[in-house]
C-alpha cells in the first residue's frame, strides 16, 4: 500500500517536473497522515468484522441446531446485523438514577478503545502492519487486561446487585485465565526469540507452531475462550442465573458498544492465535492479508463450534481447573520447552540469539 | 465445598435473601424459591407457590363430569394427554363402566407416547438451564415427531382431549400405526445424538454428579413418586406393581438406579423413554378390533359415593378423588398431584448447594407448576 | 481418556451441521396439518336446528344461540355467537351436535390472531356476512364422523 502511494507521488513529481525527493521528506505531516489512515482503517475493519461475525455466529448457531439462521433480511440474511444496529440505535438511553455517572458512561467507550488498539498491532502482512513494536506480544497482553477495568466499571457503575456480582465474577475469571495464556505464549517466544508479532509469524515458514507446541495450543484455546467469556466459560452473562451480568443496565448505543467490543475481541484473540500458532499471513498464491483473514475466520469458526456444543462450567470448578490443572500443565510445558531448546542448541551447536 | 475460601478472622459477612423467581428463566413455571444465601452458598430454601392457582378443583363443582374432562388436561400441561386417565378411571369406578379392550390399548399407546414427550421436555430443559442450547433443539425436534402423532389422532398437540369417560374420543386414523413406528425411529435417532452429546460430557457430569443425593429412605419419607423415586433406588412403579388398564399384558423393564443424585434422575428418564417405546410397539402389534367408547348416558348421574383412582403419570403418581352426590355435577374433586409432593424435598436438600447446583437440582426433579398450584 | 465425551459431543454437532434443516418458510409455505387439526370453527346454518345442545355441552359457555319460534312453531335461527376468547378447543360442542352434516365443526385455520377485541367473537346471522363466516373450502367434506373400529 505504501508502494502504491509512493508510485503515484513519484509520477506526479515527474509530471510536474519537481526535484526528486522521498515522500517522507517532502510532506512533514506524512507520519500523521499514515497514522490517521491506519486509525480509520482499523475502525472500518472493526465494524466490518463485527457485522460479518454476528451474521456468521447466528447462521452457524442455526446450522448446528438444525435450523437456518437469519434468512429474511437481504440475501441469506446478510443485512440482519444492520437491521439490528439501526434498531438498537433507536432505543432509549436508560440510565439508573443512582448510578455512578462518570464510571457508568466511560465503561463502554473503554472497551471499544481497547479493541481498536489491539487491531493496530496485528500483522496483516509484510508491509501492512499498522504498528510494529518490538514488544508486540507484551503490549497485546497488557492492553487486553484493560478489558477487565471496563467490565468492573460497568458492574460498579450500574448500581445493581446482580451487575456488581456479574462484573466481579467476570474480572476474577479473566485475570485468572490470563496466566495460563501468558505462560503458553512464553513457550512460543522462547522458540522464536522475539516478542514482535511479525517476527513470530514469519518464523513459522517451515513448520507451524501448532505442531511444535501442541500442548500450548490447547492451553491457549481454553484460555482464549475464558478471556472472551464464551461458553463453556460464560457464566458471567448467564441469562439463566444473572439476567445479563455486567451489562444489564445498558441500552441503546451503549449496549451496542459492549456487543461490538465482545466480537472485536473475538477477532483479535483469534488473530493472535493464528499469528502464534498457524503462521500468520504466510501462504502461497494469494496475497498475505487474504491468508490472514481467512485463517482467522477458520479459527473463529472453531471457537464457535466449541461454544455452541458445550454447557457452562460451575464457577468454582472453573477456578479449580485454572489454578490446579492449567497452570501446572503450562509450567511443565515451559520447562520442557526450555530443556528442548537447550538440547537442540547443544545438538546443532548453533546460537539462536 | 472445601474449595471455597473461608472468611479470614475478623472479616464480617452477612447473609442475604435472594428470590429465585417467580419470573426466572430457569424455574419451570412461576415458581418462587426464597433462598437465604451466604455468598454463593444456599443456607436455607423455602418453596413459595401459588402463583398459578386457578381454582380448577372448585370449577369442577359447577360443571358436569364430561365438561370437566378438558379441564383435567390443564393441570400438568406438559403431559396433557395422560392427565384425564386417572379422572376417567375414577369416573368408571363410580359408574361401574367397562371400557372396551381396543380403547384400553389406545389409551396405553397415547399415554406412553405422551410420557415420552414429557420426559423429552425434562431432558431438554435440564440442559437448557446449563446453557447447552444445541442439545435442547435436538430434543424438542424429537418431540415434534410425537406431537405430530398426537395431532393426527386428536387434533391438538399439547392439550389433548382424547380420553373420555368410557373409552377414548375417536379411533386412530388410517396409516397412524405406520406413522408411529417411523416417528419413534426418528425420535430415537435424535435421542441417541442427544445422549452422545450430553451423557458422557465431562462438563455435564461435573454439573450433575453428586448434586443433592436423595437416599431411598428419604425419598419414601418425603413422598416422592415417579422417576425421582426410582432414581433413589426404590423399586416401585404402579404400572407393574398395581397395574391399571392393560399394563399387565406388556413386558417392560422398570429401570431403577441406586444413587439419587441429579445425574441419576436424568439418566433414569432416558432409560424410561426407551422402555416406553417398547410398550408402544408391543401395543401397536397386538391392537384388537372393536369399539373405542363404552355407552355412557349423555346426562350422567352416578350413584352417590366416592372413588379414588391413581395412575403412574410422567411426573409421579397422579390420583383423583371424586365424591358424587348423585347429581350431574361432582360434589368434590381432589387431585393428588405428583409435583406438589415432590418439591417437599427441596428445603431439605438445598442447604449447602451453590446457586448453580440449586438450579441443577430443581431441574432434575422435573415439576410443573400447573401440577403444583392446580 | 479425559475429554472423550467432549470430543464425541463436538462430533455430533458437526454431523448435524451438515444435515438438512427443518425450517419451514412460513408464511410462504403453509404447514401440512392433519385432518383432525383443531383450528377455528365453521358453522353450517342450513343444517342447524337451534337445539342448543352445543351450548349446553360447552364447559365455558362459549356458544350463544338466539332463535325465535315462527308461525308454524319451528325454531328459526337469529344469531349464533361464539366467544373464542374463552374457548378451550375441546370439541365437546362438535361431539354434541346431532345433525348430519355437523352444524358446528372445526376447520384447520390456526391463524386466529386479530387486531380488535370484537373480532374474537365469531358471529353468524341469517344474512350470512360474506367475508368472515363462510365455510372453509379447504376443510374435509365429512368431518369427524364418530369412527367405529377398523384400522
Amino acid at each position: 500500500m505504501v508502494g502504491f502511494l509512493t508510485t503515484i507521488f513519484n509520477w506526479v513529481q515527474g509530471f510536474l517536473g519537481l526535484p526528486a525527493t522521498s515522500l517522507a521528506d517532502a510532506l512533514p505531516w506524512w507520519d500523521i497522515l499514515w497514522a490517521f489512515v491506519y486509525f480509520v482503517g482499523a475502525i472500518i475493519l472493526l465494524i466490518i468484522n463485527v457485522i460479518m461475525l454476528i451474521w456468521i455466529e447466528r447462521r452457524a448457531a442455526g446450522f448446528f441446531q438444525e435450523r437456518v439462521g437469519p434468512n429474511r433480511v437481504g440475501p441469506f440474511g446478510l443485512l440482519q446485523t444492520i437491521n439490528d444496529t439501526i434498531k438498537l440505535l433507536g432505543k432509549e438511553w436508560i440510565m439508573p438514577a443512582a448510578a455512578d455517572k462518570l464510571v457508568y458512561l466511560i465503561a463502554p467507550l473503554l472497551i471499544v478503545t481497547v479493541s481498536v488498539t489491539m487491531y493496530g498491532l496485528l500483522p496483516y502482512g509484510p508491509g501492512i502492519t499498522p504498528v510494529t513494536l518490538n514488544v508486540g506480544i507484551l503490549f497485546f497482553l497488557a492492553i487486553s487486561s484493560v478489558n477487565t477495568l471496563s467490565v468492573l466499571m460497568a458492574g460498579w457503575g450500574s448500581n445493581n446487585k446482580y451487575s456488581l456480582l456479574g462484573g466481579m465474577r467476570t474480572v476474577a475469571q479473566i485475570i485468572s485465565y490470563e496466566i495460563p495464556m501468558a505462560l503458553s505464549i512464553i513457550g512460543i517466544v522462547m522458540i522464536t526469540g522475539s516478542l514482535d508479532l511479525g517476527t513470530i509469524a514469519s518464523a513459522q515458514s517451515h513448520v507451524w507452531n501448532v505442531f511444535v507446541q501442541p500442548v500450548a495450543f490447547v492451553i491457549f484455546v481454553i484460555s482464549a475462550l475464558a478471556e472472551l467469556t464464551k461458553s463453556p466459560f460464560d457464566m458471567t452473562e448467564a441469562e439463566q442465573e444473572f439476567v445479563a451480568g455486567y451489562h444489564t443496565e445498558y441500552s441503546g448505543i451503549r449496549f451496542t458498544l459492549f456487543f461490538m467490543g465482545e466480537y472485536a475481541n473475538l477477532f483479535s484473540m483469534s488473530a493472535l492465535g493464528v499469528v502464534l500458532f498457524f503462521g500468520g499471513a504466510n501462504g502461497p498464491f494469494l496475497p498475505p492479508w487474504v491468508w490472514f483473514i481467512g485463517k482467522t475466520y477458520v479459527f473463529i469458526l472453531f471457537m464457535l463450534w466449541i461454544r455452541w456444543t458445550f454447557l457452562r462450567i460451575r464457577v468454582d470448578k472453573m477456578m479449580k481447573f485454572n489454578w490446579k490443572i492449567l497452570i501446572p500443565i503450562s509450567l511443565a510445558n515451559l520447562l520442557l520447552t526450555g530443556v528442548g531448546i537447550k538440547i537442540w542448541q547443544a545438538a546443532t551447536g548453533a546460537i539462536r540469539w | 465445598m472445601g474449595d471455597f475460601i473461608t472468611e479470614a478472622d475478623g472479616l464480617e459477612t452477612q447473609e442475604f435473601i435472594l428470590n429465585l423467581g417467580p419470573q426466572h428463566p430457569s424455574t419451570h413455571g412461576v415458581y418462587r424459591a426464597r433462598l437465604i444465601m451466604d455468598g454463593e452458598i444456599v443456607v436455607s430454601a423455602e418453596n413459595k407457590i401459588g402463583y398459578l392457582h386457578r381454582g380448577i378443583e372448585k370449577i369442577a363443582e359447577g360443571i358436569t363430569y364430561a365438561q370437566f374432562t378438558p379441564y383435567t388436561t390443564r393441570f400438568d400441561y406438559v403431559s396433557g394427554a395422560m392427565q384425564p386417565w386417572a379422572w376417567c378411571l375414577a369416573l368408571e369406578k363410580l359408574g361401574n363402566t367397562v371400557v372396551p379392550e381396543r380403547a384400553e390399548y389406545l389409551r396405553v399407546i397415547v399415554g406412553e407416547l405422551q410420557r415420552i414427550a414429557s420426559h423429552l421436555v425434562m431432558l431438554g430443559s435440564m440442559v437448557l438451564d446449563f446453557s447447552a442450547i444445541t442439545p435442547w433443539t435436538y430434543v424438542f425436534n424429537a418431540r415434534e415427531e410425537i406431537l405430530d402423532l398426537l395431532e393426527a389422532v386428536s387434533g391438538s398437540r399439547l392439550l389433548v382431549n382424547y380420553f373420555v369417560n368410557g373409552g377414548v374420543n375417536a379411533d386412530i386414523p388410517e396409516g397412524w400405526a405406520a406413522k408411529t413406528e417411523a416417528a419413534l425411529d426418528g425420535m430415537l435417532k435424535r435421542l441417541d445424538d442427544f445422549e452422545r452429546m450430553v451423557s458422557g460430557n465431562e462438563i455435564f457430569l461435573g454439573r450433575t454428579k453428586g448434586i443433592a443425593p436423595v437416599s431411598a429412605a428419604e425419598a419414601i419419607e418425603y413422598g416422592i413418586t415417579g422417576a425421582s423415586l426410582r432414581a433413589s433406588g426404590v423399586d416401585f412403579d404402579m404400572r407393574r406393581d398395581s397395574p391399571y388398564s392393560v399394563y399387565d399384558r406388556f413386558s417392560f423393564a422398570v429401570p431403577v438406579i441406586k444413587g439419587g443424585d441429579s445425574f441419576d434422575r436424568y439418566q433414569l428418564r432416558v432409560l424410561e423413554i426407551r422402555e416406553s417405546v417398547k410398550i408402544v410397539r408391543q401395543a401397536l402389534k397386538t391392537l384388537p378390533d372393536g369399539e373405542v367408547r363404552a355407552k355412557v348416558a349423555k346426562v350422567w348421574r352416578p350413584a352417590p359415593g366416592e372413588a379414588y383412582a391413581a395412575t403412574e403419570a410422567a411426573r409421579g403418581i397422579m390420583g383423583y378423588q371424586v365424591v358424587s352426590d348423585g347429581s350431574t355435577k361432582p360434589y368434590r374433586v381432589h387431585m393428588r398431584s405428583p409435583s406438589f409432593c415432590n418439591i417437599g424435598i427441596i428445603p431439605a436438600k438445598a442447604p449447602g448447594l451453590t446457586l448453580q447446583d440449586f438450579i441443577s437440582f430443581i431441574a432434575s426433579l422435573d415439576f410443573v407448576l400447573g401440577d403444583i398450584d392446580r | 481418556m479425559y475429554g472423550l465425551g467432549l470430543l464425541k459431543g463436538l462430533g455430533v454437532s458437526m454431523k448435524r451441521f451438515w444435515m438438512p434443516k427443518i425450517t419451514e418458510k412460513y408464511p410462504e409455505v403453509q404447514p401440512k396439518l392433519p385432518e383432525r387439526s383443531k383450528g377455528s370453527f365453521q358453522y353450517n346454518k342450513d343444517s342447524c336446528t337451534s337445539c342448543e345442545l352445543c351450548s349446553m355441552a360447552c364447559p365455558n359457555g362459549v356458544i350463544k344461540v338466539e332463535w325465535h319460534k315462527d308461525e308454524s312453531g319451528k325454531k328459526r335461527l337469529d344469531r349464533y355467537r361464539m366467544n373464542l376468547g374463552h374457548c378451550l378447543f375441546c370439541g365437546l360442542c362438535v361431539e354434541a351436535c346431532p345433525t348430519t352434516p355437523k352444524s358446528i365443526d372445526f376447520k384447520r385455520d390456526f391463524a386466529l390472531g386479530c387486531w380488535r377485541k370484537e373480532d374474537i367473537y365469531r358471529v353468524w346471522t341469517k344474512e350470512w356476512p360474506a367475508a368472515e363466516s363462510a365455510p372453509d373450502p379447504a376443510a374435509p367434506a365429512s368431518p369427524s364422523a364418530p369412527a367405529q373400529g377398523g384400522n
